[in-house]
């Protein structure tokens, strides 16, 4: 016991209790609920089988039934066309604002830091504002459509079939956009200013300096915020909540939040524990992607 | 030959800060400039004005006979080498040396020919694939140079370019540079705060402080002749021993004020009695004799050895800085005389730092020789 406890103290000792202790919060806390999860997707669960762990075993069943529905295509098809939309879009306009800042004008900084307001907001109350912005009848955002003469008559933005899911993508847009730019501008302040002169010698313009030295060199944060975008998209439940509900007739439903749905709503335990279950598999490969980009920075 | 690198008047300022003082250059074809001086002197500053890294306030900047003050730096046709090298960590040894000609659209057998050449004679051959990470300091050193090379551009321009390698890497890498510059037979300016890089690298050596060229000229005429006594300081190594000093009555001799002790010595020249100077003496042109043969007697302090040569200082204020070749026989305690020849003497102005030529070259002191023409003592 006395060597045990000395071991604690010198050094072995202390080094394992430092990686127990996370790994086995990390176990109880997110292992063991992903594997009941994978579990039940296999599983016949109703609300009186709830409460226990033994239920009868389905196999696929639970999976064929949900690719038999008629809304799970549509929903799958929403959910690609979300995280590829809002990725596209953060990342796009996240890039263009850590350029623009990273020209270092007076002021930059304090006007960047301000950029982050989005980023510290709660998901609803983004909703709500956006519920506001896109309103059909009163929305900011059809009157500077309509006074610019891009629409003629107003958009409902939340109640179209048509545009519901793009009222969300819009939203979620803003709101990652100040993370993007944030972690890029990072990436920027990274890459050595010499090289730049150097490249500048060496006779390359503006635009080629950025095809040949910003670009590659931020090869690595960008795998990584493309990994970190996917996982937060994918996660992107609040907006969904605060916007369109997955409606109007599930035309901006998407896997997360119709996963809620089925397990809370409509107590269907089993299904909303399959469709986690595919999101695992995505969420998966991204952080496999994260993981690699992180580990091989290119350093000088 | 032909001017290739002309600055008239060229000054920089940021902000209120005057960083270049009306700078005057004239650096001819094939020549070897060294810009030396102490840190924030301006000679980084001017380099990069002729890279158009920095632009210049006011004054003219030619490379090559063409005005170049509004010409953007991938249009100047100068190649740099910098302090850290900045090769591209995301290239290969190749994509790094070929770059340049990549970006100007030549042709990939084209510019891989040329990048083979150039890799031969810098002994890079066999790093071809490899990365900068995977090279050592000097390796990318020569990589940094190579790729400076294979442009065949107008200059060379290194920024203390040995800073970052070992001692001995150093002095081996500084004879490989000056050779390949005779070999190229390019156009070359060298900063570094390194006077002893300046001296055995250098044809013509700028010697920068505060923003001004204090002097330049060919490296041994600025040991020989230095203009002032902050050049006298900076050049050569141990530093030049000064002492405080008045010119006598007769005018023919000055007394070196050693604070308790005084010493009277013939300066061979006549200046006006009661003027206030400076002398300045080499340590190796000091040569040590019995008590009392000399001009003066000093008390010894402390005595160095490194082997092939003993560093003596004395125990008077300001100290002496001795230099014997081999191993003297002085102890600490002892009283030595020193004999000074007059024609390694020099003479400064205590208020302005100038050196004072004494008056027509009398008894062994040599005429002011020519300077390079390139340039001229300030």
């Amino acid at each position: 016991m006395k060597r045990i406890l000395s071991s604690v103290t010198d050094g072995k000792g202390f080094d394992i209790g430092l990686v127990v202790l996370p790994l086995g919060f990390l176990f109880v806390m997110s292992g063991l609920p992903l594997v009941y999860n994978v579990v039940m997707s296999f599983q016949e669960v109703d609300m009186f089988s709830l409460g226990s762990f033994v239920r009868p075993f389905v196999g696929f069943r639970n999976y064929v039934d949900l690719f038999s529905q008629p809304e799970t295509r549509p929903i799958l098809f929403n959910t690609a066309l979300f995280v590829v939309a809002s990725i596209a879009g953060q990342f796009a306009i996240g890039f263009g604002l850590a350029l623009f800042f990273w020209t270092n004008f007076p002021g930059a900084s304090w006007l960047r830091g301000l950029f982050l307001v989005s980023w510290v907001m709660p998901g609803l109350v983004v909703g709500a504002i956006w519920n506001w912005i896109l309103s059909g009848d009163f929305g900011v955002l059809n009157f500077l459509l309509r006074e610019t003469g891009v629409i003629d008559g107003n958009i409902f933005w939340r109640s179209d079939p048509n545009y519901s899911l793009w009222a969300v993508i819009i939203a979620n847009i803003w709101l990652g956009t100040s993370f993007n730019m944030i972690l890029l501008s990072v990436g920027l302040s990274g890459i050595p200013k010499d090289l730049y002169e150097a490249a500048e010698l060496d006779g390359a313009n503006a635009l080629q300096r950025f095809w040949t030295i910003t670009l590659p060199m931020m090869r690595s944060t960008i795998g990584a915020i493309i990994a970190l975008g996917l996982i937060f998209t994918l996660q992107q439940f609040d907006l969904f909540a605060g916007i369109t509900s997955g409606g109007p007739n599930n035309s901006s439903n998407v896997t997360q939040y119709w996963a809620w749905d089925l397990s809370f709503r409509q107590y269907d335990f089993a299904k909303g524990a399959t469709i986690s279950v595919i999101m695992i598999v995505f969420v998966m490969l991204a952080s496999v992607v994260y993981v690699r980009s992180t580990r091989h920075e290119v350093r000088g | 030959m032909s001017l290739q690198i002309e600055l008239n008047g060229v000054n920089k300022f940021y902000g209120a800060f005057h960083a270049l003082k009306d700078i005057h250059l004239a650096i001819e074809e094939g020549t070897f400039v060294a810009l030396v001086g102490p840190s924030g002197c301006g000679k980084s500053t001017l380099l990069r004005s002729l890279a158009g890294l920095e632009k210049i306030s006011t004054g003219e900047m030619k490379i090559a006979g063409a005005l170049m003050n509004n010409v953007p730096p991938r249009k100047r046709d100068v190649a740099m080498v910098f302090q850290s090298y900045a090769l591209y960590p995301h290239m290969t040894v190749e994509e790094n040396l070929t770059y340049s000609l990549r970006i100007r659209g030549v042709k990939k057998a084209e510019a891989r020919k040329a990048a083979e050449e150039v890799a031969a004679t810098t002994g890079l051959s066999h790093l071809m694939k490899r990365y900068p990470r995977e090279l050592s300091g000097g390796q990318r050193q020569r990589v940094a140079m190579s790729r400076a090379i294979i442009r065949h551009p107008k200059a060379f321009l290194f920024d203390e370019p040995l800073s970052n390698l070992d001692a001995a890497l150093r002095v081996h890498m500084r004879k490989e540079i000056r050779a390949l510059h005779d070999r190229l037979n390019a156009t070359s300016v060298y900063v570094t705060h390194d006077q002893i890089e300046a001296m055995t690298m250098a044809d013509h050596v700028v010697v920068m402080r505060d923003g001004i060229i204090e002097q330049q000229g060919r490296p041994l005429d600025l040991y020989d002749r230095p203009a002032n006594k902050f050049v006298a300081g900076f050049i050569g190594s141990p530093a030049m021993n000064f002492i405080p000093a008045i010119v006598a009555e007769d005018g023919a001799h000055i007394v070196l004020d050693f604070g308790k002790t005084e010493a009277k010595l013939a300066i061979g020249s006549r200046l006006s009695p009661g003027t206030s100077l400076t002398a300045g003496i080499r340590p190796e042109h000091i040569k040590i004799v019995a008590e009392g043969q000399g001009a003066f007697d000093v008390p010894v302090g402390i005595v160095e050895s490194t082997g092939s040569a003993t560093f003596i200082t004395s125990a008077t204020q300001p100290e002496l800085t001795i230099v014997e070749t081999g191993r003297g026989g002085a102890k600490s305690g002892d009283i030595i005389g020193l004999a000074i020849d007059l024609a390694q003497l020099h003479l400064f102005d205590t208020a302005t730092g100038r050196r004072i030529e004494p008056q027509s070259g009398r008894v062994g002191i040599e005429p002011p020789r020519h300077l390079h023409l390139a340039g001229h003592a300030n």
